[in-house]
């Protein structure tokens, strides 16, 4: 019984895919369907038109072996052996290197907002401590 | 029919290995042997001894690849879990977002230059930090390689989810905020995939940022290599 519903919650997840994807054709937009589905789905659920018991069990199913779906895609780069020699690592360098870069970057900048947002709100508690002695 | 039976035995055997290289991982876990890494590798590794193609392997493999659309959806579960703490949180995701986008598209096109990469490899390297099907996009737009940007998107996956915690470590990036912001904007849904292993306000972190990076990255990629006009 589980089995059957999980299927089904996944073809709604599918269809929201598919429907991102005709949205993104004929609007021409710059991002992949998928995006436009999660964002779709994102919508429906925070407006009750899709209520979460309908996708809950099918999405946590999905999302628990997320990596093992990379894979296919992840092997096309047996077509490139050249990346791995003399040039090709010069340039998976540059690839790492600006990621860690990139990682570096966001995840201190949102680190500071975030000890900002909270000592704010701090700040915010302890006026309101003061106001009331 | 034949087809049909190959593509099967692909599947089969792919979950097989991955299973396997989760267990390995479950039961040593050191980075190095996550296992998206490790089940890419050994399915490569039986497609050379076994003298298959990688068109032949995606009989089968396109199946495994067609969830990758749902699993994308699936992400808005998660988000919407996390609705309360992402709408209190924005600015320090929006913040983060943008320092990530900006900073992983120009260092990229910096070192390609440094190192005097062709032109148009430099420009493949310029969305690698975002989700594989809206980075081929960008590379085409701005005269890219697709191909090479979907290698390059997949080692910015592998190093970001390799030498993150690592590096993050170093540089004091403590918040499971902070983490999940830096997993999605620096390596996409692979970085979301490891996000699992801290907790759902870190996927969430994660997906949210690598949905931003998508969407941002397309309308700001083109104008960053304007600017520093390749």
């Amino acid at each position: 019984m589980k089995a059957i519903r999980i299927i089904l919650q996944i073809a709604i997840l599918f269809a929201f895919s598919l429907i991102g994807e005709g949205v993104n054709n004929l609007l021409h937009l710059p991002v992949s369907g998928s995006i436009v589905g999660l964002i779709l789905m994102l919508i429906c659920l925070t407006f009750k038109i899709v209520p979460v018991k309908i996708v809950e069990d099918g999405a946590s199913f999905l999302l628990s072996f997320l990596p093992l779906l990379f894979i296919p895609a992840m092997a096309g780069v047996m077509n490139y052996p050249a990346l791995f020699s003399g040039n090709g690592l010069v340039l998976l360098l540059i690839v790492v290197l600006s990621t860690l870069v990139t990682m570096v970057a966001a995840g201190i900048a949102s680190q500071m907002l975030e000890n900002n947002a909270n000592k704010g709100k701090e700040n915010d508690e302890c006026n309101k401590h003061l106001s009331q002695s | 029919m034949q087809q049909a039976f190959i593509a099967i035995i692909i599947i089969l055997l792919t979950i097989a290995v991955y299973i396997a290289m989760t267990k390995l991982y479950v039961r040593f876990s050191y980075p190095i042997l996550i296992p998206v890494l490790t089940t890419t590798v050994a399915v490569i590794g039986l497609l050379l001894v076994f003298h298959v193609s990688y068109d032949q392997y995606m009989i089968g493999g396109k199946w495994i690849n067609s969830l990758l659309g749902p699993a994308v959806v699936a992400l808005a579960y998660p988000l919407y879990n996390q609705r309360k703490i992402l709408v209190k949180y924005s600015l320090p995701i929006i913040g983060g977002v943008f320092a990530g986008l900006f900073s992983g598209m120009i260092s990229g096109l910096l070192f390609a230059e440094v190192f005097g990469i062709d032109r148009d490899l430099i420009l493949s390297i310029v969305p690698k930090s975002i989700t594989t099907p809206v980075a081929i996009q960008i590379a085409t737009g701005i005269g890219g390689v697709p191909s090479m940007t979907v290698v390059f998107v997949m080692v910015a996956g592998f190093s970001g989810v390799i030498l993150g915690p690592k590096i993050m470590k170093w540089v004091r990036i403590r918040s499971y905020l902070g983490k999940g912001i830096a997993f999605g904007s620096a390596s996409h849904a692979l970085g979301t995939s490891k996000a699992f292993e801290y907790g759902e306000l870190t996927v969430s972190m994660s997906s949210v940022s690598m949905t931003l990076c998508a969407v941002l990255g397309s309308v700001f990629g083109p104008i960053v290599v304007w600017i520093f006009h390749v």
